[in-house]
């Protein structure tokens, strides 16, 4: 099979989909339903180097000659959510786009060894990002995959006209709210108005924030799951009587913060709710409450407090979801504005929250005007809203046509990474 | 950022007859092979919104369509009794919620070619659901262009 002879995605060889986010790294192939495996955007990074090899850690291979790097990296859910001494958990994401690039190799690399396990050379890439992505990033990132990976084609696309693409909408207000933020991105006829992008750091991140402070606030006991050998029943509120698992010395306060925030995500996703009008002590006293059981055996019911928590994505005068999408489209021009509000597409992972569409819905219709016809599109399934742009990204890659759109690898060589810029806009 | 998918000859001619020859009332155009764009059904001059709508929906609850009509409505201007006959060209992009997501990335992302080779449209309407595609959603839009 050669490989280096071939100019674009063909139909006989996948092409790859990588989609980044801050919670995670999706990979797949194109035309494909869903991704083949979703990383987290973590690198643990242990201390010093030492002489056991166990077949499961992931050593900094020769690709640096210059070793001066003898760290040890661990990737991906199951390595790095065991309690290492002295390991130390660092993102590589930051404000939605690439920021570490060493560690984001290390993901890379990973991806194509254990999940894809083919060599990069023979697939075609494409790569979703942030709308705000700024042009330093994205030459970087094309320089990267030619360069490093001898990719035969690349393509980059912004997430939101993937959004848009595959809710059946060219032009759309997409409203994104993933784990460190939320944001409305207009798309108008399959472009990022780039000007009118509003964004707030209001995202799940946040919420699991404010979900620790009141659980540590009320004296319940946060141990995570790794902390614990064994756990007794116990009745509803009583304290919890379990017993600590034996851990290693020395674990750093990154990884158990780490540890701690997957803990509260899955407590934000199973209890939280927004309300579909604004917080009142009475309405939400009436709603039926839910239970919970941390991993140390303790459980209660949670009544108002879920709702007065997640109020938070939406009470805030400037950075509420609904005044980001208002404030998105008035930065529009008028005659795209109507079309704007006829297509809202909410989209990313911390929209699962139960309630979330309904109330961006209300908050959006009050700030319209009053003749405005406002439609919201969220797909139902979570699968479509949290890999929505990955998806969109694994069909638009497996579309004939399409193939006259890459940059293929003889382009690059001959322009160069300002290719990018060019060819996707 | 566009899917590469192109029109047919067929699909311009069609377009020029319902533009300048007023021959048909609208068009159904489709997306075959995922490769280019034909067309599917024409409606004769005298079809009603109403043979439009069936003709869109024949297909399947979830199939996608591109259509372009002639759309005919009164005006009446402002402090005047007489009302003039309007006619306006609009595009739409039917994606029905129920299609398959791999339909709707086809369609939506191959529509702005459409917007480009058919000079003269008006409007360009998106649905997704029945509500959106219906005479008095579409009528509204295109009076919003009317100056009262």
């Amino acid at each position: 099979m050669s490989g280096g002879t071939m100019l674009y995605g063909g139909d006989e060889i996948g092409a790859l989909v990588f989609d980044p986010g801050h919670h995670s790294l999706r990979v797949g192939y194109a035309q494909e339903d869903s991704p083949k495996a979703e990383i987290p955007s973590v690198v643990g990074i242990g201390a010093a180097p030492e002489t056991n090899l166990d077949p499961e850690t992931k050593t900094d291979n020769n690709a640096t000659p210059n070793n001066a790097d003898q760290r040890k990296f661990y990737v991906d859910t199951n390595y790095v959510n065991v309690p290492r001494s002295q390991m130390e958990v660092q993102t590589y994401m930051k404000d939605g786009m690439i920021e570490n690039w060493d560690l984001f190799e290390k993901v890379i690399d990973y991806a194509y060894a254990n999940v894809i396990q083919s060599e990069p050379e023979y697939h075609p890439v494409l790569f979703s990002e942030a709308s705000w992505n700024v042009r330093n990033n994205r030459e970087k990132l094309t320089e990267l995959m030619f360069e490093k990976y001898n990719v035969p084609a690349f393509f980059l696309v912004k997430n939101a006209v993937l959004a848009a693409f595959s809710s059946g909408r060219a032009t759309a207000l997409v409203v994104d709210s993933g784990a460190t933020h939320t944001s409305a991105v207009p798309v108008h006829e399959g472009y990022v108005l780039s000007q009118a992008v509003v964004k707030s750091p209001l995202g799940g991140d946040f919420l699991s924030r404010q979900c620790r402070q009141h659980l540590e606030k009320h004296g319940i006991d946060l141990s995570p799951v790794y902390k614990i050998a064994s756990k007794d029943v116990v009745k509803e509120r009583d304290n919890a009587r379990f017993t600590l698992r034996k851990l290693p010395e020395n674990l750093t306060q990154s990884w158990q913060n780490y540890m701690l925030q997957l803990m509260m995500q899955d407590f934000q996703m199973n209890v939280l709710q927004v309300l579909e009008n604004p917080y009142d002590e009475r309405v939400a006293a009436q709603i039926p409450t839910v239970h919970y059981e941390f991993p140390n055996g303790y459980h209660q019911d949670f009544g108002s407090e879920r709702f007065k928590i997640a109020e938070s994505l939406f009470d805030n005068a400037m950075l509420g979801a609904g005044q980001l999408a208002s404030t998105s489209v008035g930065m529009c021009d008028a005659d795209v504005r109507l079309s704007l509000f006829g297509s809202v597409v909410v989209t990313g992972g911390n929209t699962l929250l139960q309630g979330f569409p309904e109330r961006l819905n209300r908050d959006l219709q009050l700030r319209a005007p009053s003749n405005t016809r406002l439609k919201m599109i969220s797909a139902n399934g979570s699968v479509e809203r949290r890999f929505g742009a990955w998806i969109g990204g694994s069909i638009l890659a497996s579309i004939g046509t399409f193939q006259q759109m890459w940059i293929s690898s003889q382009e690059y060589e001959e322009a160069g990474k300002s290719q990018v810029e060019r060819k996707c806009p | 950022m566009a899917s590469g998918i192109d029109l047919t000859r067929e699909c311009r001619h069609v377009f020029e007859q319902i533009r300048k020859l007023k021959q048909h009332r609208y068009a159904i155009l489709s997306i075959e092979d995922e490769r280019q764009i034909r067309v599917e059904c024409l409606g004769v001059r005298e079809a009603g919104y109403e043979d439009f709508l069936a003709d869109l929906l024949r297909p399947g609850q979830n199939q996608c369509r591109f259509a372009v009509y002639d759309y005919a409505y009164h005006h009446q201007c402002q402090g005047t009794s007489s009302t003039c006959l309007k006619e306006k060209l609009f595009l739409m992009l039917w994606c029905p919620s129920q299609a398959r997501i791999k339909d709707k990335m086809l369609y939506s992302s191959s529509f702005a070619v459409l917007k480009r080779d058919f000079v003269g449209v008006q409007k360009c309407i998106q649905a997704t659901e029945l509500d959106e595609a219906c005479r008095d959603a579409v009528e509204e839009q295109l009076r919003s262009l009317d100056r009262d």
